[in-house]
């Protein structure tokens, strides 16, 4: 009696039909993938319903909550807005591409583990996503540079003391200017 | 910086993405629904029209109301306290939003193209939107059974208000107005339903699985354990999950379609599918000049939205919290629930809470200025302490009433002036407390099994959904028993697998799932005890347990548990029951007194902000959260729980509100609707307070800071500026609209 099978998304996605299709090739977190998709699928339902990686998740739909953050050639965009078959040739990041080589968290993700730094979990993916563009590809060195750039992520958990905390360890860790003492929360 | 008191083994899984929401799961085979909803707020239903929806390709069918109605085995209703909600909408629409019509498709985008194509034959009836001119002898009526759009109706009177009246030297009145708002967990609902061999299964993101499992069984007249029902983690959930919503629908379409359903919430219906109570809260308190508060007349009216869920019991709720945390020798309070066409109003974090915390709390602020009394210092004088008799007529203890509001007082430098502001902007302080009573009657029941490979599993029905649930289960457990965490673990809700819980929400489970875990912990450690007796040889009395072993008392040759389970023997398993009696299905609904709940929870807040006169732009600039918490069981996790109360209630402070225009929700989207971002998060502290005894069992602290924030803020806004705003949100709008009224009526008297 255990009730149906429960499946990975990637084994179903059916064609659905009356629908233009193109493929596509993605570079998808440094590996070329070809997928087939209609062309007016957005990039977050391709890489969730698709691909299946369950890292890229959709709240609001309108590209104003950063959940289903990306990194296209290496700057965050919202994958709801994104269409996938304007996408070729474009480096497409996924919570998935901040991982170390053998699958282990990489620095970011490691300082959120450490920090505590979710609580629901479901918009954190797509936060280390937005904390690594803002210090490793936009380099910004100051924090309130980098909470302007977290300012379109939201968690209505309110994780975001821990999120700061976060900053403030990694901008430390890269002799940036951030160890002030000038906390924010977390106390 | 802190450092984190975490051993939560779902750290990397959640960091990194890995699936563990219900939104991450497919069954094979499955098909997508997709919900047409209602374009009316109020309407009679003629015809739904599907023969579009059914050419678009992909389209399997089209399901309405009808096809519900006319099938004699199912119930078409359901709701647990009045089943008064349409699976699908027959004969009457009653709020805009309301499903009428579920297209089923193979794929989402077939189901998403036929939704376009379904025709709704309708005509308009008269609406009403807010819930005091729902109660007016003309007002539109929702549903026949229920006249006068009663949802609900709670009455208390303690003392002899007559004679507090006489008494008083002053009256201070107002009506005190929060808004409908809207939940938005993250994670949108999403449901998913299969049938086999006459057995309903279903896997929902659900903060009460045994709730919908019972639901769902008397939709189909099925015995309860005819239905399975599983969740997993939520992303999110602050009250919006904890109702039977979308998964008749979903059952409904697999049983009819012999194969699964797949059904997943866009962002604007979830908006559409429960809300936030609004909520007018009209009081008036009779006070002595010395500050004492001597009679309280408190009656609120809850916008309970087009359907019951909780509301009539949740009215109730709000009347046994009414009257605040001050010890007043004389109440009255009068508290209703009306229908609506809104879209249903259910439990919210810190439910039916917040509104009435608004009103008191603001007011106790009016009261200390009028009477030139330092706010802090009022509420010292007026707070209940141990032994005092409330408004129930109960004699309240383990109160900590005092040391919130001092601690809260204390964050924010209380009694020391603001820094001053920059030009054209003023800053001030404010703070408030809350009272809050848990959910009572409740049962939680928790197994706990040792396997002879030494692990150590917890089957409970607690859902982890953000709060840590898991975590504190799994230390809760590894401290009783004296093991290690890292050999617990904790499954997710089954209820074929899990023991029965009234739900995850009233912040009841480190208390309640807590207890059982403890109980259950107690029963094993029993049965290990006269396993070991057996094996030495010794009386059991003579045995102790320590660090995952069984010895004689004095010391000596110990045996570890797993010795004590022969390899391939099944585990041992004891079960714990917490079960609290009473509370107000055992009252009187028109004159309320007795036992109100297991415990109180008790919070407080401070903040400190500044208004720019010029724009009338409300910013906090540190916010403070203190709730009594009992015995913690992590820190971090109590932490991020009372610094999320704020966080939280920060929005429905300064800017949400779901706002109608001719009966429809208009920012249903989060460009419209705005909820807090990082920006918008202050310097945030937090204080947890302990009992002083170590033995003291934990309180949840999920939202008790939370009621606070906004008569904290809003107090705040007027010790700086003299604007009282009376309503929520504190928009710049309103605060420049009563600085220029204030402004005018200075000038006035001055000429």
């Amino acid at each position: 009696m255990l009730g149906p099978t429960v499946v990975a998304v990637a084994e179903m996605a059916p064609a659905p039909p009356g629908l233009d299709w193109q493929q596509t090739q993605l570079q998808l977190n440094h590996r070329r993938l070809t997928v087939t998709a209609p062309v007016t699928e957005t990039l977050s339902r391709t890489l969730r319903c698709r691909v299946g990686l369950t890292s890229v998740r959709e709240t609001c739909g309108v590209g104003v909550c950063g959940t289903c953050t990306v990194l296209l050639d290496g700057s965050a965009a919202s994958s709801c807005l994104a269409l996938t078959a304007q996408l070729a040739g474009v480096a497409v990041t996924t919570a998935e591409g901040l991982l170390g080589p053998d699958g282990e968290p990489g620095p970011v993700q490691r300082a959120f583990i450490r920090r505590g730094a979710y609580q629901c979990g479901f918009c954190i993916p797509a936060m280390t996503l937005a904390v690594h563009a803002a210090l490793y590809v936009r380099r910004h060195r100051d924090r309130e540079a980098v909470v302007d750039e977290l300012s379109g992520n939201l968690c209505r958990c309110g994780s975001y003391p821990q999120i700061r905390e976060v900053l403030m360890e990694l901008l430390a860790d890269r002799g940036g200017e951030a160890a002030d003492g000038a906390t924010t929360g977390g106390r | 910086m802190t450092v984190v008191d975490l051993d939560d083994r779902d750290a990397q899984d959640t960091v990194v993405g890995r699936p563990r929401y219900v939104l991450d799961q497919h069954i094979e085979g499955e098909l997508h629904a997709k919900i047409v909803r209602s374009p009316h707020p109020h309407a009679r239903l003629d015809g739904v029209d599907p023969t579009r929806a059914l050419a678009t390709p992909g389209v399997v069918a089209v399901l309405t109301g009808a096809d519900v109605s006319g099938d004699a085995s199912i119930n078409a209703t359901f709701g647990r306290q009045r089943s008064d909600q349409p699976i699908l909408a027959v004969g009457t629409l009653r709020y805009a939003g309301e499903p009428v019509a579920l297209v089923v498709a193979e794929s989402i985008e077939a189901a998403e193209a036929g939704r376009e194509g379904v025709g709704i034959e309708c005509r308009a009836l008269p609406h009403v939107v807010d819930a005091e001119a729902a109660g007016a002898p003309d007002a539109p009526q929702l549903h026949a059974a229920w006249a006068g759009n009663g949802c609900g109706e709670w009455k208390l009177r303690y003392g002899d208000p007559e004679q507090g009246w006489r008494e008083a030297d002053r009256v201070f009145e107002g009506t005190y107005w929060s808004p409908p708002a809207s939940h938005v967990p993250m994670e949108p609902h999403v449901c998913l339903a299969a049938w086999e061999d006459g057995r309903l299964s279903v896997w929902t993101s659900t903060q009460a699985p045994h709730r919908v499992r019972d639901d769902l069984a008397a939709v189909f007249r099925l015995a309860p354990e005819a239905v399975r029902v599983q969740t997993r983690d939520l992303g999110g959930a602050f009250g919006a999950k904890g109702q039977t919503t979308i998964e008749p629908m979903a059952a409904v379409a697999a049983r009819r379609l012999g194969r699964p359903i797949r059904l997943e919430l866009d962002r604007d219906e979830v908006f559409l599918t429960i809300g936030k109570h609004a909520a007018s809260v009209r009081l008036a308190t009779g006070v002595a000049t010395d500050g004492r508060l001597l009679v309280r007349r408190v009656q609120v009216v809850y916008n309970a939205g087009a359907y019951a869920l909780t509301s009539p019991l949740a009215a109730g709720q709000g009347l046994l919290r009414a009257p605040g945390p001050y010890r007043i020798p004389h109440v009255e309070a009068h508290v209703l629930a009306r229908y609506t066409n809104t879209v249903p109003s259910g439990p919210f974090r810190g439910a039916m809470t917040s509104q009435l915390a608004f009103a008191y709390e603001s007011q106790m602020d009016e009261i200390a200025s009028s009477l030139g009394i330092d706010p802090v210092a009022l509420r010292r004088r007026n707070l209940l302490k141990d032994g005092d008799q409330y408004a129930t007529g109960e004699h309240l203890h383990q109160l900590h009433f005092g040391e919130l509001l001092e601690d809260a007082a204390r964050a924010v430098e209380w009694g020391t002036p603001c820094a001053p502001a920059p030009p054209g902007r003023v800053r001030g302080k404010g703070v408030a407390v809350m009272i809050k009573t848990t959910l009572t009657p409740s049962r939680s029941v928790a197994r706990v099994e040792l396997a002879a490979d030494g692990s150590i599993t917890v089957r409970s029905s607690s859902v982890e959904m953000g709060q840590g649930s898991r975590a504190a289960l799994t230390r809760i457990v590894a401290q009783a028993l004296g093991v290690q965490e890292a050999r617990v673990s904790v499954p997710h809700p089954d209820t074929d697998r899990t023991p029965f819980d009234s739900s995850t929400s009233s912040s009841r489970t480190t208390s309640s799932m807590g207890t059982a875990c403890v109980r259950a912990v107690d029963d094993l450690r029993c049965q290990l005890t006269e396993r070991a007796a057996a094996e030495l040889g010794v009386p059991a009395e003579s045995l102790a347990h320590r660090d995952g072993a069984i010895g004689p008392q004095g010391g000596g040759a110990r045996i570890t548990y797993e010795h004590l389970l022969a390899l391939g023997d099944p585990p041992l398993v004891g079960e714990g029951l917490f079960e609290s009696h009473g509370g107000l299905p055992a009252m009187d609904p028109l004159d309320v007194r007795g036992f109100s709940t297991v415990h109180w929870h008790q919070g407080a807040a401070a903040a400190e902000v500044e208004v720019d006169c010029e724009t009338g732009r409300v910013t906090v600039l540190r916010c403070h959260g203190s709730a009594y918490a009992g015995r913690v069981v992590n820190a971090h996790r109590v932490r991020q729980q009372n610094q999320g109360s704020v966080v939280f209630a920060l929005g429905q402070t300064l800017m949400e509100e779901l706002v109608y225009d001719e009966g429809r929700v208009v920012n249903a989207n989060l460009a419209e609707y705005m909820i807090p971002s990082i920006q918008d998060v202050p310097e945030l502290t937090s204080t947890a307070i302990e009992s002083s005894d170590l033995e003291a069992e934990p309180h949840g602290v999920g939202e008790m800071a939370l009621p606070a924030v906004a008569p904290a803020v809003a107090n705040a806004v007027f010790h700086a500026s003299g604007a009282r705003i009376r309503c929520l949100p504190l928009t710049p709008e309103r605060v420049l609209r009563c600085l220029r009224e204030n402004a005018r009526a200075d000038g006035g008297s001055g000429g």
